[in-house]
């Protein structure tokens, strides 16, 4: 399966698998500058075909390696999961967080020559945001004064955008958010030159001119390669690496085809199947070319909460309570997932509220029961569950559905339906029942868990067809933890933010469980740790390529 | 002939709208809105970007229209834009068939050379151990799938002896061998016992006794009526295979990150890509039914007493 947007996020990963260092086996060189690194060498690696890589419409994770070292914007997140500054050297808001200004590092250049100034990402911003680019990723910028004129057709320039002066870019919010700049290090924030005209310049989508460490060698070969160089008049720290030389893949068994190039040496860093990972791990994890970390994301069950069996939280927490969540990290996951006790993943560090799914912690058959009975959950419901296929979940959902039915007698009907028609049936307003679902965030923060999956406005029913256009497909609406968002974003100090959010989360998943949460996103990778100095994973799941040298 | 070929190829026109029209149909007729999400995402799409999408593909337009417009632009060579990258899907299908022809003449090249010549010797040496053996490997063979042969072969030459490279480039020739022998060896297998059958029933036919009866040397009695009178149907099986080949092989194409048609296909379905989708189906039905043409075309060379009428 695709690496899917889903997976772009932001993260903090590269932040636990520090921390918990037990569960990373981490690189051999973990002081990067202790030595001077040479430059030099080409690194190697696969991928499936992206979506795009001009940054107006760059989405998964895949198409984000790519980008995100063609172009630097004004943040970038770190290695441990905190948002600092790129090409920004400051970056404030006012009083009501209504207004964002940008001090941005003068005298740097796109690889052409063109200047990087406010005029450039003003630029980047309007492109990405016009109407006709039809950007699937142009809704980051939706908080921004003037984007629903633009996004419509109506305007063609960006009001909500000024450059007062080369340096500085004032952003005027639409939606006053505190926590508009954690967003600017996604890809679609990128500057762009004058000579990447509008979105639909083709010879520009398949060669983008940026600012990034690396640039393009001849324009993308769609299904084949992607070859990149070091761009030597970077602005930035420069990178080492020579070349990069990606390879693309077959969409359906990339994950092979990456392992078995490994293997061959011809690859630098891979993903596994699933079914190799125990004898990858035998294999590599003694070298200390084996990584294994919990990323941001999670996977969970979504409930129809308007509507059917699921109805009550008490159907819901029986549910929840009769899943054996370590049994089935164990027995089909092999160990290479861990149970997750709630939303907002452990990869969210400060975030994270450890048990505060409190059916979530241990399998217990009683309470489940219990709670089923109170709920009216007798034996013998019908309980419908959606899943899609092709994404190797079939062997898990089978599992969950027979405890179901072990534990409380539930009549389980599974359901494998294609991807979209999957989704096309969570939004229905007549869905019933239980569906797979995972999620990651674009930003790291609890913010982008809890809004789009949970918001009643993230619900954005059609008044004609009544499907759900949003995220937040279950349907849940609770005005007091809508209040605890909307308070959120309107605070700047990020502890409070914190604190608000995980209020937020405690009732939304402590008190109502409106999503029944199972696993967290366990990553593993294989790298080449003999040739390469300073290569970790980033909070993309991608290797740290801007950072990487010849050892 | 010429009155033949005519009639013919009015067919071809009828099949090929036949199943354009079909393929319109199903796909109208599965759920699920193909430009309602992101490719592959759980995210829902911005309801303004999906109107903009619909109105750029016509898909807001009655089914009947869509197809009356996607065949006026096809006869003029345009099969649309995808849904994913927004490219023509001329451009995206072209290197793709490319690709899928080279594989399909290199696994037609073995199928013949191994299959018919195996098959051709097994028959000459009739019951010897030579027979025997090809009796038996190619019952053997015949029972292998596809993807077991495909991974093996990979392992063993590009994983373990790395001889070849795993992720190779498609204008590498040697890039095309394991994949084409993993295509052809089934094929060949069948081949070589089609081959070997036929032929013993012509050794047996009264013309050939004649011929040998009548002094007429050995090898010209085997290369000018055995030969010439077993091959019409094998050249039938190849040339039904070697049209099933260039319509894309799915598991090898997807084993050997070979990127043709097959593999744009089975991507296409999971993501709900139609564009691409009918233009890979379209193409495989052309490319079958000219091949059948072909095929019936040298029937008549082979065999003079079949007349194209």
């Amino acid at each position: 399966m695709k690496l899917t947007k889903a997976l772009q996020w932001t993260a903090v990963a590269a932040a636990t698998a520090l921390a918990v260092s037990a569960c990373s086996s981490g690189s051999a060189d973990k002081h990067p500058g202790s030595t001077v690194a040479k430059n030099g060498g080409t690194f190697r690696l696969g991928i499936v075909e992206p979506t795009a890589i001009d940054p107006y419409n760059t989405q998964e994770s895949e198409g984000t390696l790519v980008t995100q070292n063609l172009f630097t914007g004004l943040t970038s997140v770190s290695a441990d999961g905190k948002i600092s500054n790129a090409l920004a050297e400051s970056r404030t808001p006012n009083d009501d967080c209504s207004q964002w200004t940008f001090k941005i590092k003068g005298g740097t250049t796109f690889s052409n020559g063109e200047p990087v100034d406010a005029a450039a990402f003003v630029r980047g911003w309007t492109r990405a945001a016009a109407k006709d680019a039809a950007s699937d990723v142009a809704y980051h910028l939706g908080e921004i004064d003037g984007f629903k004129e633009l996004n419509s057709g109506t305007a063609v320039t960006f009001r909500g955008l000024s450059a007062p002066d080369a340096t500085t870019l004032v952003v005027k919010m639409a939606i006053p958010d505190c926590e508009f700049d954690v967003r600017t290090f996604h890809t679609v924030f990128s500057p762009v030159p004058q000579v990447a005209g509008a979105a639909s310049n083709k010879a520009y989508n398949d060669q983008p001119i940026g600012n990034g460490p690396f640039k393009m060698e001849g324009p993308w070969q769609h299904n084949s390669k992607i070859t990149l160089v070091r761009n030597d008049s970077y602005g930035l720290t420069k990178a080492h690496l020579d070349r990069i030389e990606i390879s693309i893949l077959n969409a359906a068994n990339a994950d092979q085809l990456e392992y078995q190039g490994f293997q061959a040496g011809q690859f630098d860093w891979a993903r596994m199947p699933t079914e190799q990972l125990t004898a990858a791990k035998a294999t590599y994890k003694a070298k200390g070319d084996w990584y294994e970390w919990d990323a941001n994301g999670m996977n969970y069950l979504l409930p129809m909460d308007f509507n059917g069996p699921t109805k009550s939280k008490e159907a819901r927490e029986a549910i929840s309570y009769a899943i054996d969540r370590d049994a089935i990290a164990k027995g089909v996951f092999k160990g290479f997932r861990t149970s997750a006790d709630s939303l907002v993943p452990p990869a969210f560090v400060d975030a994270y509220q450890k048990g505060v799914c409190a059916s979530c912690v241990k399998q217990d058959k009683d309470k489940a029961k219990q709670l089923a009975a109170q709920a009216g959950l007798t034996p013998g419901t019908k309980l419908y569950f959606g899943y899609n296929t092709g994404g190797g979940h079939d062997p898990w959902v089978q599992a969950v559905a027979a405890q179901l039915g072990d534990v409380l007698g539930l009549d389980v009907h599974i359901d494998g339906i294609p991807f979209k028609q999957l989704l096309d049936k969570e939004k229905t307003p007549d869905a019933t029942g239980i569906y797979r679902a995972a999620w990651g965030a674009d930003y790291p923060t609890p913010g982008n868990f809890l809004n789009p999956l949970l918001a009643t406005s993230s619900i954005d029913e059609d008044q004609t067809t009544h499907k759900v256009q949003g995220d937040n497909r279950g349907r849940y609406s609770n005005p007091a933890f809508d209040a605890l968002l909307h308070q959120a974003t309107g605070t700047k100090d990020l502890a409070a933010r914190t604190k608000l959010y995980q209020q937020a989360e405690k009732i939304a998943i402590g008190d109502d469980l409106a999503l029944i949460p199972l696993w967290n996103r366990s990553q593993q990778r294989v790298a080449n740790n003999e040739k390469w100095a300073n290569l970790t994973y980033d909070f993309s799941e991608n290797p740290t390529l801007a950072t990487a040298s010849l050892k | 002939m010429g009155r033949y070929l005519l009639r013919r190829l009015g067919q071809m026109i009828v099949v090929l709208l036949g199943a354009t029209l079909i393929l319109f149909a199903c796909l109208f007729v599965i759920p699920g809105d193909p430009v309602g999400s992101l490719a592959g995402s759980e995210r829902a799409r911005d309801p303004a970007v999906v109107k903009e999408l619909r109105e750029h593909y016509g898909l807001d337009k009655p089914l009947a229209v869509q197809y009356v417009t996607y065949i006026g632009h096809l006869v003029q060579g345009d099969m649309g834009e995808d849904y994913i990258q927004r490219r023509p899907v001329s451009e995206i299908l072209g290197p793709k068939l490319v690709n899928t022809s080279k594989l399909a003449v290199a696994a037609i090249v073995f199928d013949v050379l191994i299959g018919a010549g195996v098959g051709a010797l097994a028959a000459l040496r009739r019951y010897s151990l030579w027979d025997t053996a090809v009796t038996l490997v190619t019952t053997v063979l015949v029972g292998f799938p596809t993807f077991v042969i495909g991974m093996l072969l990979l392992n063993l030459f590009a994983v373990q002896l790395k001889w070849v490279p795993v992720i190779g480039d498609a204008s590498d020739p040697a890039q095309v061998i394991l994949p084409a022998i993993t295509l052809a060896i089934i094929d060949a297998a069948l081949v070589a016992r089609l081959m070997r059958g036929t032929m013993l029933e012509v050794l047996r036919a009264d013309y050939v006794k004649t011929a040998i009866a009548k002094g007429v040397p050995r090898r010209q009695v085997l290369l000018k009526h055995v030969l010439r009178n077993s091959v019409i149907p094998v050249v039938t099986y190849i040339g039904i295979s070697f049209g099933g080949l260039l319509g894309g092989a799915i598991i090898t194409e997807t084993i050997f990150n070979w990127d043709g048609v097959g593999m744009a296909m089975s991507t296409a379905i999971q993501q709900q890509n139609n564009p691409i989708v009918v233009g890979v189906a379209t193409w495989g039905v052309g490319i079958f039914v000219v091949l059948n043409l072909v095929v019936d075309l040298m029937y008549a060379m082979l065999d003079p007493r079949i007349r194209l009428s």
